[in-house]
């Protein structure tokens, strides 16, 4: 016999009326196992602590997340405790994890290979989901692929072991972390895990999900023998250096070791890796100087609005405003170079013009909502000359429109407004400009 | 056509070893048929923690001992493509040929100079007859024999505890004790998962910040899970 639960054996839940019933092991960790189970006909999660784990500690813990609940729909948050007569040590449910939902460690060795959109949707995904949390006060002290899985179709996300969630800086964590995605302060254990250790954590997850490769891991990785304990300390702790650390290139990726961060890095928009360059330079050292949740959510969307494809092969590839940046960049599959794409310019930020583009509130809102179900506006193809593009009206208010000439043009909803360089078109407390 | 370039993420070999005991006494009430069954069962169980640890690429290989010692794996396999033929049972116990065996594999090369620290797990159930601590000293001697994991699962009640304790050389990890075949199977999958888990990941903390004295971290194997010990033995 294998696993702390029979499947067919039923225990108690604290707080549901039902029955929970053990239908197959799902998998174990290092604090328990988790198993999908039945409970009153819905299907459920059931994670079983093993007895060292199984602490009066880690129940306090769970409690008060119970009673408050899930931030987001991203969370697989504790819903109820379990625990049964005669069965050593308890465990809690949760929600079951979707099948489309991948690990992030599938990200990482390309057993699934989703879009840079997908990407980068699942990046502002995370950010958003621990900008939530933070706002209700907890920290999450455990950010890493094992906990953070991806819909490698559409980018949605689901966070995972939320057990080891607590009030920051108030309760005791089970937890310090993993190895990689720990802060530098934890690392040389000076800090537990609080909201800034997180905030160092979903930086390192980011750029690992974007570059494919760990920020710090460069020459001075490329040096050690063997990665063992005082290695990483070393490494991940003591002596943590950016591998594009603009002051200071000692650490910096070496050719045929780390290969994806000299290849992906130069790829995204000179905003992005500023964020990532801040986070990793003086974000390393000082906790409050760290990317917050929402700048990197706020960065994150205009990820998505620089991705535009290359004219000769269609691969994505992304807007950069800056000229000087831009200069003489090629697309990193068929090396064709760029071209600026047809974009918007709204409140100084562009969002690239692609076919399939969409304007949504934070668009087009002096107050931003992000809102990926109500998009106010689509590029539109015109229904008998395929060669003419329009930005369709899909809100429930008019925009209006200056011609050349002074004339003012009502967009009503519904009606679309023809892409034409230098058009001008007020969405009532912005105005975007079309530019190319 | 690739959505992104690159390819998969920089990862670091992690070798793992068995050295099994195919002695003779090993034959004695169905012993190496539970280890054959105990290691083929914890390998989906490895498989799956290889494929959440993105950084480690878990390469595995076996050496039987008994009137000497070979490489019953002699290739470092990929776990998804590792298969578990059965080790039979008969002749002494040659452990300090299994230390020589696979020290000479630990040697730069065949080892690459960058890796994760190997995790060799001996599994044993009796004295060994060979000149033991010499071939434990050669593989000592090998720079990535002293970084090793050293894991030792006791088969039994004979299996000599001190001379395990030595091969471990760490007096935080005692050896596993397996008395029945139940036992065995859990000892064999802590291996394979938490000790797999650890040397993939080697940095991880104590939440209570208590400094790290060896250069992996195990966690302690669930002592609940160890089963019986006295009458409801098998063995």
């Amino acid at each position: 016999m294998t696993g702390l639960l029979r499947p067919g054996q039923t225990v108690g839940t604290v707080g549901s009326p039902s029955k929970c019933k053990v239908v197959r092991l799902l998998g174990g960790g290092g604090q328990g196992e988790v198993y999908e189970a039945d409970l009153g006909g819905r299907p459920v999660a059931l994670k079983w602590y093993f007895a060292h784990t199984a602490t009066a500690q880690q129940r306090r813990a769970l409690e008060p997340l119970i009673t408050k609940g899930s931030p987001t729909e991203q969370f697989l948050w504790p819903l109820f405790l379990a625990e049964e007569r005669g069965v050593p040590g308890f465990g809690y449910l949760m929600a079951l994890r979707e099948q489309r939902f991948k690990s992030t460690s599938d990200l990482m060795t390309r057993r699934i290979e989703p879009t840079f959109r997908c990407v980068a949707t699942a990046c502002f995904g995370l950010a958003s989901a621990f900008l939530e949390l933070h706002a209700k006060g907890l920290c999450y002290r455990d950010i890493s692929f094992t906990n953070v899985f991806i819909d490698p179709n559409a980018g949605d996300i689901r966070i995972c072991d939320n057990d080891n969630v607590g009030i920051d800086r108030a309760t005791d964590a089970a937890v310090g972390g993993t190895p990689r995605f720990m802060a530098p302060e934890i690392v040389r254990c000076e800090q537990k895990p609080c909201r800034e250790t997180d905030q160092y954590s979903l930086a390192v997850l980011l750029f690992y999900m974007l570059v494919m490769h760990h920020p710090l891991e460069g020459a001075h990785e490329a040096a050690i023998r063997c990665m063992d304990v005082p290695a990483m300390t070393k490494l991940y702790g003591k002596e943590p250096r950016f591998i594009f650390d603009p002051g200071n290139p000692s650490n910096a990726p070496v050719p045929g070791l780390h290969d994806n961060a000299i290849e992906f890095w130069p790829l995204y928009p000179s905003f992005l890796r500023a964020l990532f360059v801040h986070s990793f330079t003086q974000g390393l050292a000082d906790p409050q100087r760290r990317v917050t949740d929402s700048q990197w959510r706020k960065a994150l969307v205009r990820l998505r609005d620089a991705i535009m494809h290359c004219d000769r092969c269609g691969s994505e590839l992304f807007y950069e405003a800056d000229p000087a940046e831009a200069a003489g960049r090629r697309c990193w599959s068929c090396r064709a170079p760029l071209h600026n794409p047809w974009r918007i310019t709204i409140g100084g930020q562009a969002v690239v013009l692609n076919g399939d583009t969409r304007l949504y509130p934070h668009h087009l809102q002096a107050t931003p909502t992000y809102d990926f179900s109500a998009p106010m506006a689509e590029v539109s193809q015109h229904p008998t000359d395929p060669n003419t593009w329009g930005l369709k009206n899909t809100s429930s208010v008019a925009w209006t429109t200056t011609t050349a000439s002074g004339d003012v043009l009502e967009v009503a909803p519904g009606r679309s407004l023809k892409l034409a360089l230098g058009a001008r078109v007020s969405f009532g407390s912005v105005e975007g400009v079309i530019e190319g | 056509m690739a959505n992104r370039p690159g390819g998969a993420m920089a990862s670091r070999p992690l070798h793992f070893i068995w050295l099994v005991d195919c002695s003779g006494s090993m034959a004695a009430d169905g012993k190496v048929q539970s280890l054959n069954s105990a290691i083929r069962e914890a390998l989906p169980h490895m498989a799956d923690v290889a494929r959440e640890n993105p950084n480690a690429e878990l390469l595995l290989r076996a050496v039987a001992f008994s009137n000497g010692a070979r490489w019953h794996v002699a290739n470092p396999t990929p776990v998804e493509e590792f298969r578990w033929e059965d080790v039979e049972a008969s002749g002494i116990t040659d452990m300090g040929k299994a230390f020589r065996t696979v020290a000479e594999q630990l040697r730069v090369p065949p080892m690459s100079e960058r890796a994760l620290p190997p995790v060799l797990a001996l599994l044993s159930d009796g004295q060994p007859s060979d000149d033991w601590q010499n071939g434990l000293a050669e593989l000592m001697a090998q720079p990535w024999g002293k970084k090793a994991v050293r894991i030792a699962i006791a088969i039994g009640a004979d299996a000599d505890h001190e001379v395990l304790s030595r091969f471990i050389g760490n007096p935080e990890l005692r050896p596993l004790q397996a008395n029945n075949p139940e036992a065995l199977v859990r000892h064999i999958r802590w291996v394979s998962t938490v000790v797999v888990q650890s040397a993939s990941a080697p940095g991880t903390q104590q939440a209570d910040g208590s400094p790290i004295s060896s250069n992996v971290v195990i966690p302690p194997s669930d002592p609940s899970a160890a089963g019986p010990s006295s009458a409801a033995d098998v063995w």
